[in-house]
């Protein structure tokens, strides 16, 4: 590229970087999401592997003393302290012994608001419970009887695990893998409308027109410098991923979460073909807008698209098809490599090209946006 | 030279613009006079290939804009209105890149940016960032970034609007200076006082159309009055729009 190519790539990236919003707002997500993520994850993996024990009101336990102490063994018990009381009651049918001696199904009754839901995971605690003693009792009964227990299990069933400490990680993986993408698009966002948007608000679009440039080279520019903003937010968020994930006590699941070199590769290589489109995209919409307010509202409806389809592709309720499209072709490209998958190829060069040929295509539309007077002047 | 011959152009439903004809030439100051809405801005970026004409042409130095819209554009230096400063550049920095982008090589484009700070008087501000400047600094570093790379045709929209009498003045030994070295000087105006002390020869438009062309004197002449604000009321019938 020639001189004033350079130029005005200069410029675009000088006038970036000393905007604060701009570089916040790449620096801000790049930064907390993954430390969210990572604070998010250890206190879902605490409370998953240190089940805390509940306290819950149980009426006439005197009737079921072996019950009592068969859940208290299970961290369910009766509680005296009112701030750690659940407002959870377990009523022991008065003749709750006498049934049982008389093998009659023994009642208890559990109250509780089952749609409150910081009750739920207890209340599914309590019912297992109550349902294993049910068993035991049944064997025990079985067995009193001079029956094998085992007639109430016809079918053993074994499960035999073959994901490997790596893919285990996958769905956790895939959204790491998704929050990193998505910076793609966070980072540049600012910028993209700063410099177009707001060039027209600032008025210097006209004059910037004006002078002996060509239009495909001002656009491709622009483009140029929001996708090294984006790129750079990939890269800082890759970076503090990498440091602030092995905080996460991921050993407690049974997996690892590794960011490897030929990931972060990867990712570099995909990213830089999404900074491209993002930033062709964001461009493209704020361009049509006449203010960096408008401009903003465009973006918050387009960027819907992209984050819709990295959700499908994260969480794998995708159709196959999206595993060739834009965005969320290299995304589920990603996490097959994270969960140390073979690499599809042909599917992330597909997906890479056609980014590149619809950023192609949303350059050529600007080009054609700039030389109509009814956008440049508003008309 | 700008030559500007039979142009038309239709905003939505307004015709800005209506078979407009008349020349600008180096080394002569030209003054494009007339109320609001007569048509100025339009011509001014109708010259500059920002606006496409319904129909007649227009050429800078011999090259048809519609044509060869680089090159012409290449043969030209504007001052706009608004001056469309970047606030977080530095006039030194602002004035460098149009002069990279008017096709200056990095290190001519320093050099003259350098010569046009001295000229301009801009030293003192030349290196702080644009973002806080008043009207009179920003109409420098606006003109600064009209002239650094020595073009042949300057064109100036509405340049003295909110200036003070001492920017006005620096502005205006400018315009006196770039005259007397051959450049052509092309400005829109409805401030009759600053047409009258300026300009060599004066274009009268209204409603899109040159209604007399002519040295002040010779408009003066023209419609038997004696000063060019009497002149003009009756060529266009009004005074409506225009400051004295």
């Amino acid at each position: 590229m020639n001189n004033r190519f350079t130029s005005l790539l200069r410029k675009e990236l000088l006038d970036a970087v000393r905007d604060k919003r701009s570089v916040m707002a790449g620096l801000y997500y790049a930064f907390f999401t993954p430390v969210l993520l990572a604070v998010v994850l250890t206190a879902v993996i605490n409370k998953a592997t240190n089940p805390e024990d509940i306290e819950i009101t149980i009426t006439n336990g005197i009737e079921a003393s072996n019950l009592v102490n068969y859940l208290s063994d299970r961290g369910i018990s009766q509680g005296d302290d009112p701030d750690k009381l659940k407002n959870i009651e377990l009523v022991i049918s008065t003749d709750f012994s006498k049934q049982l001696n008389r093998a009659e199904p023994a009642e208890v009754t559990l109250i509780a608001d089952q749609s409150e839901d910081s009750l739920r995971t207890a209340i599914a605690r309590i019912k297992r419970a109550l349902g294993s003693y049910s068993s035991e009792m049944v064997s025990l009964r079985l067995i009193s009887r001079g029956i094998n227990p085992n007639i109430i299990n016809p079918i053993k069933v074994h499960i035999q695990d073959q994901a490997t400490a790596v893919s285990k990680g996958g769905q956790i993986m895939g959204v790491m893998t998704m929050l990193m993408i998505l910076s793609v698009f966070v980072a540049g966002m600012n910028l993209a409308i700063d410099t177009s948007a707001g060039e027209r608000e600032r008025n210097s679009l006209a004059l910037l027109l004006s002078h002996p440039v060509s239009v495909l080279q001002l656009v491709m520019s622009k483009t140029v410098a929001v996708s090294i903003f984006g790129m750079l937010g990939l890269i800082l968020t890759i970076i503090v991923s990498k440091f602030v994930y092995p905080f996460v006590p991921w050993q407690e699941l049974g997996f690892s979460v590794d960011i490897s070199g030929s990931f972060v590769l990867g990712a570099l290589l995909a990213g830089f073909s999404v900074a491209i489109f993002a930033a062709s995209m964001q461009l493209f919409v704020s361009f049509m807008a006449k203010s960096f307010k408008e401009a903003q509202t465009y973006i918050s409806f387009v960027m819907f698209v992209p984050i819709a389809m990295s959700y499908a592709a994260t969480l794998d309720f995708a159709v196959e098809e999206l595993r060739w499209a834009p965005v969320s072709g290299q995304l589920q490209a990603l996490i097959d490599l994270a969960k140390g998958k073979e690499i599809p190829l042909l599917q992330l060069a597909v997906s890479c090209l056609s980014t590149l040929i619809i950023s192609l295509a949303l350059i050529f539309g600007m080009e054609r946006l700039l030389k109509s007077e009814k956008i440049v002047f508003g008309l | 030279m700008i030559s500007v011959s039979n142009l038309s152009k239709k905003l939505g439903e307004v015709q800005a613009l209506d078979s407009l004809t008349f020349d600008a030439y180096d080394g002569q100051i030209t003054g494009l006079l007339g109320p609001n809405g007569a048509g100025k801005t339009t011509c001014l970026r109708t010259i500059f290939g920002l606006l496409k004409p319904d129909q007649g042409t227009t050429s800078i130095n011999g090259i048809d804009v519609a044509k060869q819209p680089l090159a012409a554009k290449q043969e030209l230096g504007l001052f706009p209105d608004p001056f469309g400063i970047y606030e977080r550049l530095t006039p030194r920095e602002y004035i460098c890149y149009f002069a990279e982008l008017s096709g200056l090589e990095r290190s001519a484009a320093i050099t003259a940016t350098d010569k046009v700070i001295l000229d301009l008087q801009l030293a003192d501000i030349a290196d702080r960032r644009c973002k806080g400047f008043s009207q009179g600094q920003r109409m420098k570093t606006a003109l600064a970034q009209a002239i650094v790379h020595q073009p042949k045709n300057i064109i100036l929209d509405e340049p003295t609007r909110g200036l003070d009498v001492m920017s006005t003045r620096i502005l205006r030994d400018m315009l006196g200076k770039l005259k007397s070295e051959g450049h052509c000087i092309l400005f829109s105006s409805h401030v009759m006082q600053e047409v009258a002390s300026l300009c060599d020869r004066v274009v009268v438009m209204a409603d899109g159309k040159a209604v007399a062309i002519g040295s002040p004197q010779e408009l003066c002449d023209q419609t038997n009055q004696t000063s060019l604000e009497e002149a003009f009321i009756s060529l266009i019938g009004t005074d409506e729009g225009i400051a004295a």
